[in-house]
């Protein structure tokens, strides 16, 4: 059962992560691989506030804002000049892989090798159906609630989110209909930098250290969870990062811990062999 | 037609127009012209450029020469949702829909640029045009039936009143006794109502029917132009498009 409430932990961090990446992807077209490293600089942002004194939760909009402004500049100022020239969609991808290492090796540079966390309390322990939860990971998964609903709220009842999925569906026709879609994909990219600054943060405080690298391998569980859900499905990203989350953590108890990404690589190839629209998708669509 | 979705049509020019892709021009030396309460037609063969005219006049794909205006402001290449605020609607020939979201949705998207507090009415004025749309408010557009989905794109577009309607093919893939309904009852009704409609259609017999005047455009320039009546008496025309059978006689729209 502590297996299950690390599978939790693990799903609800990635199910933040997750939406803002397919969502993204579904808007732009931009399979941003550089989203593990945009996560990782955020948390160093919160991290450097939290360590000049400003509390752990206070330094969490450090991290947000951190991820929506580099996200934003990247499509700003790296992707779009790029799509301009229409390049083919090995380019963006290879670019986009660019750019991941320069931000998780610049930063290691910067910062250096060395493991850091967040001056923050794990709480009071609560025993939940059998799991042992800290006070830390109960206001990780109400986080994670919340943006999960408030994300479903967006792009079902607001004239923005029906925006984004008109975008999303064929953009052409919403710019028809008087969609300024260049606004509606920058938006997207400010939301969904904004989730991933916040999944970095809560991503380093639910491992407890972290250091410029942590995140790198984070781009598998996130492929791993959006195809299994279905590409430009955020409710699919949902499913699929709690899938992963779980199985990850699970199979940690029964195989050696250091191989449970491996389930995550192998259910990335499965859904890419026989299912590569995901289990909710039927075309990418949001 | 409801009186809330009336509208009063300006006219569209082209002048000297040529449009293409990487600046390759598909179609040349174009000069058309729609007025209001008419419905003007542009037939021709396959791959002579009639999407492509259409889709150059709503700024989907680049003017490479000369203006396109709409009442008194030139539009040329201007912005395909500058062209929407203008008052353009234009349907595409296909993904003239957003399958994804549901037919109240997309009704919603149409009405992007009129207030929130607008868009109730507006869509029950929509609804009241196309009342088969009625029962299905909740249903993915992918769902829908090809004529019940044309509705969908007229009504969606009939949701901004527009002044000028561009209608690409309207009637692919449509039951031909849909086909007819959609082009008599609808699309005629929407000129009779004041609006200016300009219509691309493979059905030439069809589409004479309810024009008030006709283009044909041939290797991506105008060949032949005028009144449905006339063009009936034109053996060429009659042999390439109407199957060198007897025309039937044109309406008296």
């Amino acid at each position: 059962m502590s297996s299950f409430g690390f599978g939790l932990m693990t799903a609800a961090v990635l199910a933040i992560a997750t939406v803002g990446f397919t969502m993204q992807f579904a808007v732009t077209n931009v399979l941003n691989l550089a989203y593990g490293s945009i996560m990782i600089n955020s948390a160093f942002v919160a991290y450097y506030a939290n360590a000049h004194g400003v509390t752990a939760w206070a330094s969490l909009p450090f991290g947000v804002a951190t991820g929506a402004a580099a996200s934003w500049a990247l499509n700003r100022f790296v992707f779009t000049p790029f799509q301009r020239r229409n390049p083919a969609p090995i380019t963006v991808v290879i670019v986009a892989l660019g750019v991941d290492l320069i931000g998780t090796f610049g930063l290691q540079a910067i910062v250096g090798g060395s493991y850091v966390s967040y001056h923050q309390s794990q709480g009071h322990e609560y025993h939940i159906v059998g799991m042992f939860l800290s006070g830390l990971q109960l206001i990780i998964l109400a986080i994670c609630a919340v943006v999960l609903v408030t994300i479903h709220w967006l792009l079902r009842y607001t004239r923005l989110g029906k925006a984004m999925r008109a975008t999303s569906a064929n953009p052409n026709l919403a710019r028809n209909s008087g969609v300024k879609t260049q606004f509606i994909i920058s938006t997207t990219w400010l939301i969904s930098g904004a989730l991933c600054g916040l999944a970095g943060v809560v991503f380093a405080m639910n491992t407890g250290v972290f250091e410029a690298t942590s995140a790198q391998l984070y781009i598998v569980l996130l492929l791993a969870a959006m195809f299994l859900g279905g590409p430009g499905e955020p409710y699919g990203a949902m499913f699929g990062a709690l899938v992963i989350g779980l199985s990850t953590e699970i199979s940690a108890a029964y195989v050696n811990p250091q191989y449970k990404e491996v389930i995550a690589f192998v259910a990335l190839l499965g859904m890419l062999t026989f299912r590569p629209y995901g289990i909710f998708g039927s075309e990418k669509t949001l | 037609m409801s009186a809330e979705l009336s509208t009063q049509g300006l006219v569209l020019t082209a002048t000297g127009l040529s449009a293409g892709y990487d600046r390759r021009a598909i179609v040349s030396a174009i000069d058309v012209q729609a007025s209001p309460g008419k419905v003007v037609s542009i037939v021709g063969p396959n791959g002579s450029g009639k999407s492509t005219l259409l889709k150059s006049l709503v700024g989907v794909v680049r003017v490479l020469d000369g203006h396109v205006t709409v009442g008194d402001v030139d539009t040329t290449n201007m912005a395909s949702e500058e062209i929407a605020k203008i008052g353009i609607g234009y349907v595409p020939q296909v993904e003239d829909v957003f399958p994804p979201l549901s037919v109240k949705e997309n009704l919603e998207i149409g009405g992007y640029l009129l207030a929130r507090r607008e868009i109730p009415d507006r869509i029950e004025a929509v609804l009241e045009f196309f009342p088969r749309l009625k029962g299905m408010m909740t249903r993915k557009a992918g769902k829908l039936s090809g004529g019940e989905r044309k509705m969908l794109a007229m009504g969606r577009v009939l949701m901004l009143s527009p002044s000028v309607l561009v209608l690409d093919e309207p009637t692919a893939n449509l039951a031909p006794m849909v086909a007819t309904q959609l082009l008599e009852e609808y699309i005629r009704g929407f000129a009779d109502h004041g609006s200016t409609v300009l219509l691309v259609e493979q059905r030439a017999k069809a589409a004479l029917r309810i024009s008030d005047w006709t283009y044909v455009l041939g290797g991506g320039r105008i060949v032949l132009s005028g009144a449905p009546r006339d063009l009936e008496q034109n053996p060429a025309f009659v042999e390439s498009f109407l199957g060198g059978g007897a025309a039937p006689p044109p309406s008296s729209d």
